[in-house]
């Protein structure tokens, strides 16, 4: 019997004592379904492809494109997009891209660490600058849609829980700075690899990234036009940017990666043909119009939604026909900077060179839907001329609308507010609630920060200051 | 002289009740079994006469001649007055008592105590009152028996999940239910994956849906924190302790053997009402592929100017499209369909259990195997399940005992997934003038191109059922062994040494397939699983000391380890080659993973007892865990309990009360830890493109077969504390007039401090989440407890019990900054957790209202929704949680027939409803019948006058459906409804058959209903049918499954 005592006494005495000292308990929650580290490539890689994919491709482009007039939301919540009801001022409508971006700012920031002096990768500066560029990018798309944000209490998650909201012109100012630092690391020497194929948009190649680089602050300078308008830096910028052929362009393979337009079809279908896009293209005769849309499939007669008054119903008007689950996703295009100089050019009355970038833009988005370089100049010289020595910057206004649809639309709608802020009215919208003070002039905060942070809730308010507050640089205050 | 004269007198007074004594003999039996009642007492009532029956249960006592009445009572049965008059032999037959008035109950750590010496609420289930009628599950079998508890089941599925929570909520965001202990064995009840926002997927069961209802021989619920304070932090939610049927009480020496079987039919418990008079379409016109039945009247379908008959050489008939996909004449004539009605089929649920026990001279031996069969009313939804356990216990000599229990189960089921992904979304919506059924699914060339009325967002019901797959599939093994050391130290001492040995080990499989064609898409598959092992090692050293005739005293110490090892795979597969072999090895694009963790709980314990005269019972615990997820300095926490309970009753005074039975006030205090469930560094995973307004997975890594990191986006606070629940109790209990009334009322008050949740982050933070303390959530509850039997007679006897509960969670406050936390939903609709609010509340966009609470319509006469009313911001738009809930049991007994049943009344609660909503926004609710006449939209202008703005009528054509589908259905507080309601949970009449007819069995026969759903306050559905296996369960509808009724019968032998 004693032995009995004896044999299990120890088992048990061992396993209520040993069982559960702070070392033992430490190595039983030892954690070792993922890394705690990894190296900033591949942190890079994802970050560039949630900025594509998610940043450039989704939800902020589907809204955009509705605001724009490229689509008609005809369901759910693009329905109520369009007849805005709603989702223009609800703090939860962008809240999952707002969460992506401070994401993106957040990893971008771990990566600029680890390659900044002092990191585990210092003396990385190819990744470093890759890493500002990115972060300038994300920067550069938050405020522009949503004015004022956090940025500099931000990504401190734990530390400081309600980050202030930094200015839209001080943000800026940093875009600018990151930017030419990025372009310098670029430049510099480094001991270390080059990033090659985990950079999935050049493949390592620092030139292309430079190029980009150059491509944005173009674009943001174009953007400052009621602020500070420099346009000639504008052709400068553009001109050191992408030549004929070279994009920001993020590509899908369709198995692996799908094209966000193409799937938001296939997996919500909340778009129908815009009836005032297909007017543009009408009355320009424009080839396009054979391309851009088609009826909704299985249907045999295309039907165009109303801008701001369609049925909500599905499987009833025409849809996009440019979608393609392997269309890439654009983060800076070649016709978007000849665009950009076109309009320059044009501002500053030098109509010959406005002409020939304007052109090059034409052709550029010809052949990005499939039409020819032929078929561009036979509608440039039908179409196109005769309205551009009418009015020079209105044609060029109105052919970079046409060929920013429908994936750049964050583009046109900038491009859109922008205008109003300068009272130039090329692009006409035919939403019949944008005359009553419907049209969204800003994104609403993301309610991720409603919620959380009582400085971004004070600034929400009850949100109706999207219909009516424009950001700084279309000459708002915030 | 004295002396002498003393005497004397005592002499007389002796000689003359010597001289007027009777004898009284007879037998006790019992009426459960009949056999003979060793122990009983008989008494003369009023005196100290009496005596104890034998082994016979034969008894012979010498009454006093004014004796009147004579008292039978033996424990655990209903004490017995029977008028002597001029009866010798009095034979007497006691009913058990259901109310196991001074019962023995087993509650913390398997310490047995006496019902009336705990000082706090316990409540009792016996298995009669479980499987009554013929529940499949224990959640099923427990609605309506218990106070304190909110059942709520999912839906009517085969294995649904079903929430239990006692006492309301101490977690937002994680796990609520109660610690289920089997045997003395710790065993896991919940689901091993939630089912997260609960808009996509099928429902994920909870592992309770392992054990066989008809195998539990009782359950003690022990509600308060205080008496299940000994069980540490897995016990903060309540402990629920079943005891199985183990052969212990049998009659020794003969093997007791019960058969039983249940067979049940189950329909859908209620069905919508739909309108019958319009057609597929959009304002008026017949279009044939949209989701929308605001057609044309379907009358006038053959009218239509495009596919209409009556123009196109086909009088009377009109063109369908997707009768021509299927290859079938394209021409028919208008018909109105019940595609609701002909989808649904009629369930079967048949239960067979067997258990064969018997009592020895040293023990207990039982052994019993079940199965369950579930054929559900969703066509391809069921489950299998079996359960086999063995179980034993022998006294080895006088201080040696070994005993074991070890359990079986092997669950398998069949499902279908709800909400966005929801296979019912044709049944529930098609359009009235579409013949779902008749209409084939899938081209005569394709069997994976779907044939459907509308865009494939939604599958085809009857593709679906086909083709779709959603299974889990379970073998589990749990049991323990226990060596028990208890000698006599002395003639007041024991010292009762026992270690017990435990584990809990399953593997579940999921495999959630949309095969080829799905959405029109090339198809996905999901398989993922958990290999759970939990070795659970208890020690405990028990020593009493009666100190005197009125003192005893009890301490327990022990030691108890809980460690379990978990791995999770998933492997993800899109994008198939081909229909037909929707196996991961067909698809294209493969993910897989792989995850383990493990975890350890150690815990050091005491608990003292005093009992003081039979009258006072104090009871202190006290508890030290340490575990593995938590920070290093935060490991550890300690946590105490007392109660006391007073019998009142003991009383001298008291006890001279005739009326007065019983009467008891309690009263503890307990503090329970709570540590995290994970406690995880800062990480870098792999990332994921789901979610939003994405169905599947746009972005699979690897990309050109390279792979990418993201920070993981939930952080830890290194300074996570454990949480804390406080709580107070009070109570009392009351019998009056011999047991027949019997009340027990508990007051409970609970504080849950520094909770540990993922409290959201601002995202510009740069994480979406913080594991920290934060957080206060109160609990006021009232229990009521009611038992009587209004009428006992030898051979009528009528029982009734009302079991009444509120509780009032209210959430304090949150983390700072924090106004909400997101359980599950959608982003609006969501449903959350709000300070200030009751747990859980629906947030939503709502209707612009005036100070008043009026609705504001538009009366702008130029906007197209002018009179009709505005959407407003998002806000609280509902509380889940019922103001009360009370369960009824009543039996009437009569000769061999007892006729039983249990009502539940749930009053208060509400639910965001999708299905009703969009069954008015697809225009097919029977609400929308009316579309001709005008409308005058009930509330105000913006000036606060009344709204009399008329529209709709033949003018406005437009109006109704705007109204409709363009207004109210875009408010998401339209969808809310108020879901009070009254079931019958069951009602059985069963006859037992005259001993006589079978000399050697006992044969039962009953039939049964089972949740009768009698009043709602919910249109069209059945309330009890949601989505969720987590704390947003019962708040939120869309497309979820439907609840049942059952009707059944069932066969009971005993021999």
């Amino acid at each position: 019997m004693k032995n009995i005592i004896r044999l299990l006494t120890l088992p048990v005495f061992l396993l209520m004592f040993a069982g559960c000292d702070k070392d033992t308990m430490e190595d039983i929650n030892e954690y070792k379904n993922n890394p705690s580290d990894v190296p900033s490539k591949l942190l890079v890689t994802d970050i560039i492809t949630r900025t594509a994919f998610t940043i450039s491709g989704s939800d902020l482009a589907f809204y955009a494109s509705v605001y724009s007039e490229y689509n008609v939301g005809i369901y759910n919540q693009m329905y109520n997009a369009e007849i805005r009801a709603g989702e223009p001022i609800s703090s939860t409508t962008y809240n999952n891209m707002w969460g992506a971006a401070y994401e993106n700012l957040y990893n971008l920031k771990i990566v600029m660490g680890k390659t900044s002096e002092g990191g585990a990768e210092a003396g990385n500066f190819q990744t470093l600058g890759i890493a500002q560029i990115l972060t300038a990018y994300n920067v550069g798309m938050l405020t522009d849609l949503f004015g004022d944000v956090p940025y500099s209490e931000a990504l401190q998650p734990g530390v400081i829980f309600q980050p202030v909201l930094d200015k839209q012109q001080d943000l800026y100012t940093e875009i600018f700075r990151l930017l030419n630092e990025g372009i310098a690391n670029l430049g510099r020497e480094t001991e270390y690899p080059s990033i090659g194929g985990q950079d999935l948009l050049f493949g390592g190649d620092s030139d292309m990234w430079i190029k980009f680089a150059n491509g944005l602050k173009a674009r943001h300078t174009a953007l400052l036009a009621l602020r500070n308008p420099n346009w000639q830096d504008v052709i400068t910028f553009a001109d050191l940017s992408f030549a004929e052929g070279e994009n920001a362009a993020f590509e899908y393979d369709g198995a692996q990666t799908a094209n966000p337009f193409y799937t938001f079809f296939t997996d919500r279908d909340y778009f129908g043909a815009s009836q005032s896009l297909h007017d543009k293209l009408i009355e320009r005769n424009d080839p396009r119009d054979e391309v851009f849309f088609m009826p909704y499939p299985g249907t045999e007669e295309l039907i165009f939604a109303p801008n701001g008054s369609p049925e909500q119903a599905q499987g009833v008007y025409g849809v996009s026909a440019l979608m393609s689950v392997t269309n890439p996703t654009y983060l800076l295009s070649y016709h978007e900077l000849q665009f950009l100089k076109a309009e320059a050019y044009a501002r500053l009355d030098q109509v010959a060179p406005a002409q020939t970038a304007m052109e090059n833009g034409i052709r550029a988005a010809f052949v990005k839907v499939g039409l020819t370089v032929e078929d561009a100049d036979a509608y440039i010289t039908a179409e196109v001329l005769p309205r551009f020595q009418a009015n020079a910057l209105s044609e060029i206004m109105n052919q970079k609308y046409l060929a920013l649809y429908e994936e750049e639309a964050v583009q046109t709608y900038n491009d859109i507010r922008r205008m109003i802020a300068l009272g130039e009215d090329f692009i006409s919208l035919s939403n019949p609630l944008n005359a009553q003070s419907r049209f969204p002039v800003r994104y609403s905060y993301g309610a991720d920060d409603v919620t959380t942070n009582l400085n971004v809730a004070g600034a929400y308010g009850d949100g109706s200051y999207v219909y009516n507050q424009p950001v700084w640089w279309a000459g708002g205050s915030r | 002289m004295r002396k002498f004269a003393l005497m004397l007198v005592l002499l007389i007074f002796a000689g003359v009740q010597v001289m007027a004594q009777t004898t009284i003999t007879g037998v006790v039996t019992s009426a459960e079994d009949g056999q003979p009642i060793p122990g009983a007492a008989v008494q003369v009532k009023g005196t100290t006469t009496g005596v104890t029956t034998d082994i016979d249960g034969r008894y012979s006592l010498r009454v006093p001649a004014n004796a009147q009445v004579l008292q039978f009572s033996f424990v655990g049965m209903t004490t017995k007055d029977v008028t002597i008059g001029t009866q010798t032999v009095i034979n007497v037959v006691l009913e058990t008592d259901i109310m196991d008035i001074e019962g023995v109950v087993v509650t913390a750590m398997g310490i047995s105590r006496e019902k009336k010496a705990l000082g706090y609420a316990a409540q009792e289930v016996n298995n009669e009152a479980l499987t009554r009628a013929g529940a499949s599950t224990l959640s099923t079998a427990l609605q309506g028996k218990v106070t304190g508890v909110e059942i709520k089941p999912s839906s009517g599925m085969p294995g649904a999940s079903s929430q239990i929570i006692i006492r309301g909520a101490r977690s937002f965001s994680g796990n609520n239910s109660p610690l289920y202990v089997i045997d003395g064995m710790p065993i896991n009840s919940n689901p091993d994956f939630t089912t997260g926002n609960s808009v996509t997927g099928a429902d994920i069961a909870n592992r309770a849906v392992d054990l066989d209802p008809n195998d539990i021989e009782s359950i003690n619920i022990l509600k308060g924190q205080a008496a299940s304070a000994l069980y540490g932090i897995r016990a903060s939610n309540g402990v629920i302790i079943i005891t199985t049927k183990s052969g212990k009480g049998n009659a020794v020496g003969k093997p007791a053997v019960s058969l039983s079987n249940f067979t049940s039919w189950e329909n859908v418990s209620r069905t919508p009402e739909y309108q019958t008079t319009y057609a597929q379409g959009n304002y008026g016109s017949y279009v044939p592929n949209t989701s929308f039945s605001w057609g044309p009247k379907i009358s006038e379908l053959p009218n239509d100017p495009v596919r209409g008959g009556n123009n196109n050489g086909h009088p009377g008939l009109y063109f369908v499209p997707q009768r021509e996909q299927a290859g079938l004449d394209p021409w028919v004539a208008p018909a109105t369909y019940d595609n609701f009605g002909d989808f649904f089929q009629t369930g079967l649920t048949t239960t067979t259990s067997l258990n064969i026990s018997q009592a020895t001279e040293r023990g207990n031996i039982s052994f019993g195997l079940g199965n369950t069969t579930q054929d559900g009313i969703v066509p391809s939804t069921d489950m299998r399940r079996w359960n086999a356990k063995a179980l034993g216990e022998t006294r080895l000599n006088d201080n040696w005992t070994l005993g074991f229990s070890s359990n079986f189960a092997s669950t398998k089921i069949n499902k279908l997934p709800s909400a966005n992904d929801a296979a019912l979304n044709g049944a529930y919506a098609a359009p009235p003038s579409y013949d779902l059924k008749g209409i084939p699914y899938a081209y005569p060339t394709d069997p994976y191109r779907q044939i459907y009325f509308r865009s494939l967002t939604f599958d085809n019901p009857y593709w679906g059922a086909e083709h779709n797959q959603f299974t889990e599939n379970t073998d589990r093994f749990f049991g323990n062994g226990f060596v028990q050391f208890g000698p006599k130290l002395t003639e007041t001492m024991t010292l009762t040494t026992r270690y017990q040995l435990g584990m809990d080990s399953y593997t579940t499989h999921y495999q959630d397939i949309f095969e080829y064609g799905h959405r029109n898409a090339t198809g996905e598959v999901y398989n993922y699983g958990v290999s759970s092992a939990t070795i659970n090692s208890l020690l405990t050293i028990n020593y009493n000391w009666r100190i005197n005739q009125d003192l005893n005293f009890n301490l327990v110490v022990g030691n108890e380890l809980n460690h379990r090892n978990r791995k999770i795979y998933d492997d993800y597969g899109s994008d198939f080659n081909f229909g037909g072999w929707a196996h991961i090895a067909n698809a294209n694009i493969v993910t897989s993973n792989e995850e383990k963790y493990q975890d350890r709980n150690v815990g050091f314990f005491g608990n003292l007892s005093l009992d003081y005269l039979g009258m006072l019972y104090f009871n202190a615990t006290i508890r030290n865990d340490y575990v593995s997820t938590m920070p290093r300095e935060n490991n550890s926490f300690v946590y105490p309990s007392v109660s006391l309970g007073w019998v009142i009753s003991e009383l001298d005074a008291v006890q001279e009360l005739d009326w007065l039975s019983f009467a008891k006030v309690r009263a503890s205090y307990a503090q329970v830890g709570m540590a995290a469930e994970l406690f995880l560094p800062n990480y870098y995973g792999k990332p994921d493109y789901s979610g939003g307004f994405w169905g599947g997975y746009p972005i699979n890594y690897p990309i050109n077969g390279l792979s990418g990191y993201l920070s993981n986006n939930v952080q830890y606070d290194p300074e996570l504390t454990p949480q804390l629940t406080n709580s107070y109790e009070f109570g009392a209990e009351l019998r009056f007039a011999n047991n027949r009334l019997g009340l027990d009322y508990s007051y409970s008050y609970q504080l849950v401090e520094d909770q540990i949740f993922e409290v959201p982050l601002a995202a510009s933070t740069g994480a979406a989440a913080l594991v920290t303390n934060g957080g206060e959530i109160n609990t006021i509850a009232h229990e009521i407890i009611l038992n009587t039997t209004p009428v006992s007679t030898n051979r009528f006897r009528w029982d009734m019990n009302f079991n009444f509960t509120t509780i009032h969670n209210e959430v304090i406050a949150l983390a700072p900054g924090v106004e909400s936390i997101f359980l599950g939903g959608f982003v609006t609709p969501q449903v959350r957790a709000g300070i200030g609010n009751t747990f859980p509340v629906i947030y939503g966009s709502s209707f612009v209202r005036d100070d008043n609470g009026n609705i504001v319509v538009n009366d702008d006469p130029e906007a197209w929704d002018y009179g009709m009313p505005l959407i407003g911001e998002p806000k609280v738009i509902g509380e889940a949680s019922p103001d009360f809930i009370l369960g009824a049991t009543t039996t009437f007994a009569y000769a061999g027939f007892t006729l039983s049943g249990t009502f539940d009344w749930k009053s208060g609660g509400q639910m965001y409803h999708g299905t009703n909503g969009l069954l008015d926004l697809y225009g097919v609710s029977a609400n929308t019948e009316d579309r001709e006449s005008t409308f005058i939209y009930d509330g105000v202008k913006p000036d606060g006058t009344p709204n009399d703005i008329q529209r709709g009528g033949p003018d406005d054509p437009d109006a109704y459906q705007d109204l409709i589908t363009n207004v109210l259905t875009s408010i998401d507080e339209y969808y809310i409804q108020d879901n009070s309601f009254v079931k019958m949970r069951d009602l059985t009449l069963s006859y037992r058959l005259p001993k006589k007819v079978f000399n050697v069995v006992d044969l039962d026969l009953s039939v049964y209903a089972r949740n009768v759903l009698l009043w709602t306050e919910l249109p069209n559905f059945d309330p009890e049918a949601s989505q969720g296996n987590n704390n947003m369960g019962g708040a939120f509808e869309r497309f979820s499954m439907p609840q049942t009724t059952s009707y059944g019968f069932g066969i009971n032998l005993n021999f």
